[in-house]
């Protein structure tokens, strides 16, 4: 019987438990996607440009963040769930119910909502990860090898890790539910309390949430002074400052906003006000996590897409010409026709034993382009000039060869300087190589107008000059489009990684955040149903509601954001510019968080917004 | 005929749409309250109290008939409408006193004024006004939950009355509080009445608070049975009327 009027409750909540199931689900699916990727070395290991070490490092590192989090995202959803039911089991207490049976009651309620949540969500996970592999494949051009979307180890790690967190919370709100005496679950509503803070204190506490959060700032961009040393003491002073500036600074801001009479006497606006000035005290720590985990999210995502941008550039100087064609055929020929070429030359070579000889006058009518590698100022990455030799740096000496020849014996080399080449070059003049015996040989080399859209044409003229001419293997292997793949291989992994991390710690933290204020809501129906009485319009309510959770957005999320612009200096030394392209990571983010905003907002209104009109 | 600040004929309220089992809370009520009258509505639960306040304050529809509140047809608002309505004609006090805690009492008692728009400048006066009528200057700064039961209720008066609306409704104030609160609250209340003319409609089942009124109507299973007035006797008298009345009327 018992049994039946708690699931018919359940019916009667049944949009809020659309949303808790539906969080867990996503919760459980995140995990799996994220673990999937973490226990697997294989995949790890040939798509980080990091050794298969460091990698399982950072991802071990990632895999505990996400477990915290996932950790605080089931208490606030289970404290969500317990306060959605603690009026109607108190109820049942009140009509006789044992204590007992209703500790039953709740633990199996809890844990089969938890575990029908996870095996959903590892399933949805399992798909999900093939359908998200697949799209960052082929909407990035990446490549991902060893990906398998079913992983039997991290489908076990997410069901036991789960299973442990939801026996947990089930123990935790029976116990919780069994202990509070009846007549407070039954008015757990009407228990306010007098925010109290001593001005001054409040003050010492606004000052030092200020100047811990400059410190760090100031740590991350000077860490080429700091060193290491600056990832630490940023961290600590961050997460303290974050804390000191919600518990101080937003309250003495509210404070002030209050106290400004002619501000905050017009409409609902100091309702709205004391109803800030109360959460926030209540969410102190949780808005200071959630900027925190806010900023490493936006961080990831930015990073993942910066090393895109940086893809590209890199690919770029890989080589200064984008093909080097060492031999001819009708074939190759109508390939390189299609090309869309901006420049090529032509040069010729003779060998003879281990001697290589090239025409001056060739190099001198087409100087070759090179690329100039700055000495690095200081820790920032920088990438070097395309930059092309003048004709009067191709002397023929009997010394050391000049930068410009030893840059012409290594650009027109026929085997890898990599692998050991014996050829010795030599640069003569036209006559002294027309008496040379032997035969001519042809290189040409050509600079195409964008060779990331040529990739495909270029990837064809490899394969035909692979066929044609296999000698040509060893600088082949070595040519930009080789090395361009390889590069492209690397970098997958780690912009897979930024976005995928960035992407479940949004999701985890908003869903977070959500459920908090959603925890709260039940509170809330009698104010404004009050508000209501007094003649407040529907319209004003829905303001309030979208003003103060808005607020409670907003905030963490602003703060994130400060952090994340500070913190890209840290990624100085990883990447060309940290901060290139950096609306489109902060684009999608905020369109996200902003999804889980108005779905917060929708709910809350739906839990608190009396229904003004009532059928006749 | 001007006089009349709510006009009640024929009020009919049926609960149950379409298929479902309908159920009539009030039938064919009517009856009208005077300016500057203290009315009293006394009945059992379930008599359909509850239900008539609910349409008085715009808060329910009626299923038909006709109500006036300063002459201002009741069925014919809509969205907005009602809840300006409520804003600017209607006083309510509540059996649990209904405030917010997170203002303090000021602040509760400045939300009308803020709600309708009134400069900010303006509102301090008022409430300083209204609370010195009720004695309340001295917890004004408070919290509700620093105060007593007698406050709050006072306080909550006040937040009633700062806007001087047409009406104000008490839906049992006096539940709540203990014999002495509620006996000041009475006071208060019908010392409002005599000296600054404040029409008051009081739902109540409390003998005793029914004794502070002028006229009281007798509400039984969704119609209104009988009426007695005070005229010139003193409350004691009117009391023992009271008394008697109800041990015949809930027969």
């Amino acid at each position: 019987m018992l049994r039946k009027l708690a699931f018919s409750s359940i019916k009667s909540r049944l949009k809020d438990y659309v949303v808790l199931f539906s969080g867990l689900v996503v919760a459980a699916a995140t995990f799996y996607m994220f673990m999937a990727l973490a226990t697997n070395q294989d995949f790890l290991g040939k798509n980080s440009m990091l050794s298969a070490n460091n990698t399982m490092f950072i991802f071990i590192f990632g895999a505990i963040l996400l477990a915290i989090i996932t950790f605080f995202y089931l208490i606030y959803a289970n404290s969500f769930l317990l306060t959605m039911r603690q009026r109607e089991y108190g109820m049942f207490m009140m009509l006789g119910a044992k204590t007992g049976k209703i500790g039953q009651l709740i633990f199996m309620e809890t844990f089969l909502l938890g575990m029908g949540a996870t095996l959903i969500g590892e399933i949805i996970g399992i798909g999900l990860t093939q359908v998200v592999a697949r799209l960052l494949v082929q909407q990035m051009g990446l490549t991902l090898q060893h990906f398998n979307s079913f992983y039997w180890p991290a489908f076990l790690i997410t069901l036991a890790f789960f299973l442990a967190l939801f026996i947990f919370a089930a123990i935790w709100n029976s116990h919780k539910l069994m202990k509070t005496p009846v007549l407070k679950l039954l008015h757990s509503a009407e228990q306010p309390a007098r925010a109290q803070a001593q001005p001054i204190w409040l003050a010492v506490q606004a000052l030092l949430g200020v100047a811990l959060l400059a410190a760090g700032y100031w740590s991350m961009i000077n860490i080429a002074l700091l060193q290491l040393l600056a990832i630490p003491f940023a961290l600590v002073t961050i997460v303290l400052g974050s804390f000191f500036t919600f518990n101080a600074t937003f309250i003495w801001l509210l404070r002030l906003m209050k106290k400004r009479r002619s501000f905050s006497l017009r409409g609902i606006r100091n309702f709205t006000l004391s109803q800030l000035n109360f959460r926030i005290h209540d969410y102190t720590r949780m808005l200071a996590m959630i900027s925190i985990l806010f900023a490493l999210a936006l961080g990831a995502i930015t990073v993942g897409l910066g090393f895109r941008n940086d893809l590209s550039v890199l690919i770029d100087s890989f080589d200064a010409y984008d093909v080097k064609l060492y031999t001819h055929s009708a074939k190759i020929d109508a390939k390189v026709a299609k090309l869309d070429i901006k420049e090529q030359a032509t040069y010729s070579y003779k060998v003879k034993g281990n001697q290589i000889y090239y025409r001056q006058d060739q190099l001198q009518d087409q100087p070759l382009y090179y690329f100039h590698y700055q000495r690095s100022g200081g820790i920032s990455m920088q990438m070097p000039q395309r930059r092309r030799f003048a004709a009067k740096d191709y002397q023929i000496s009997r010394d050391e060869p000049n930068g410009a020849v030893q840059n012409a014996y290594n650009q027109l080399g026929i085997k890898s300087i990599y692998g050991g080449s014996n050829l010795t070059g030599h640069l003569v003049t036209a006559a002294e190589f027309a008496r040379l015996p032997g035969k001519t040989s042809q290189l040409t080399l050509i600079r195409v107008q964008d060779f990331a859209a040529a990739r495909q044409k270029i990837a064809k003229i490899e394969q035909a000059q692979l066929a044609a001419a296999p000698e040509f293997s060893e600088v082949l292997e070595n040519s930009k489009y080789a090395n361009a793949q390889m590069g492209t291989a690397m970098y997958s992994g780690m912009i897979f990684m930024g976005l995928f991390l960035g992407l479940s710690f949004l999701a985890m933290l908003a869903s977070c955040l959500m459920f908090k204020i959603l925890s709260g809501a039940y509170s809330d129906v009698k104010r404004y149903d009050m508000l209501n009485k007094m003649g407040a319009r529907t319209s004003v309510l829905k303001a309030s509601v979208a003003k103060e959770i808005g607020v409670l957005y907003a905030l963490p999320g602003l703060l994130g954001i400060i952090h994340v612009l500070f913190g890209l200096q840290l990624f100085k030394l990883l990447l060309l510019n940290p901060y290139r392209g950096i609306w489109l990571p902060f684009l999608i983010f905020l369109l996200l968080y902003g999804l889980y905003y108005w779905l917060t907002v929708t709910l809350y209104r739906g839990i608190v917004i009396p229904k003004v009109e009532i059928d006749k | 005929m001007t006089n009349e600040v709510v006009k009640v004929q024929h009020l009919v309220k049926t609960y149950g749409k379409g298929n479902e089992k309908k159920f009539t809370a009030l039938k064919d009520i009517n009856f009208t309250v005077e300016n500057g009258e203290f009315v009293g509505i006394m009945g059992a639960s379930g008599s359909g109290k509850t239900t008539l306040l609910n349409i008085l304050s715009t808060l329910d529809k009626p299923t038909s008939g006709e109500v006036r509140i300063n002459q201002q047809d009741l069925t014919q608002l809509k969205g907005n409408q009602m809840a300006d309505f409520r804003g600017h004609e209607i006083g309510f006090i509540f059996q649990d006193f209904n405030l917010l805690e997170n203002l303090t009492a000021a602040e509760n008692i400045a939300l009308p004024l803020s709600l309708q728009g009134v400069a900010p400048k303006q509102i301090q006066p008022l409430v300083m006004k209204i609370a010195k009528r009720l004695s309340i200057e001295s917890v004004l700064d408070h919290y509700p939950t620093e105060l007593s039961g007698g406050q709050k209720q006072r306080v909550a008066a006040a937040r009633a009355l700062v806007h001087q609306p047409t009406i104000l409704f008490g839906d049992e104030p006096t539940g709540a509080l203990d014999s002495n609160s509620a006996r000041e609250l009475l006071e208060t209340m019908s010392s409002l009445n005599r000296n600054d003319q404040v029409s008051i409609l009081l739902v109540t089942h409390d003998p005793f608070s029914a004794s502070y009124c002028q006229r009281i109507l007798f509400i039984k299973d969704g119609e209104i049975g009988s009426e007695l007035r005070r005229g010139e006797r003193d409350r004691a008298a009117f009391y023992q009327e009271i008394l008697d009345n109800l041990g015949t009327f809930t027969e």
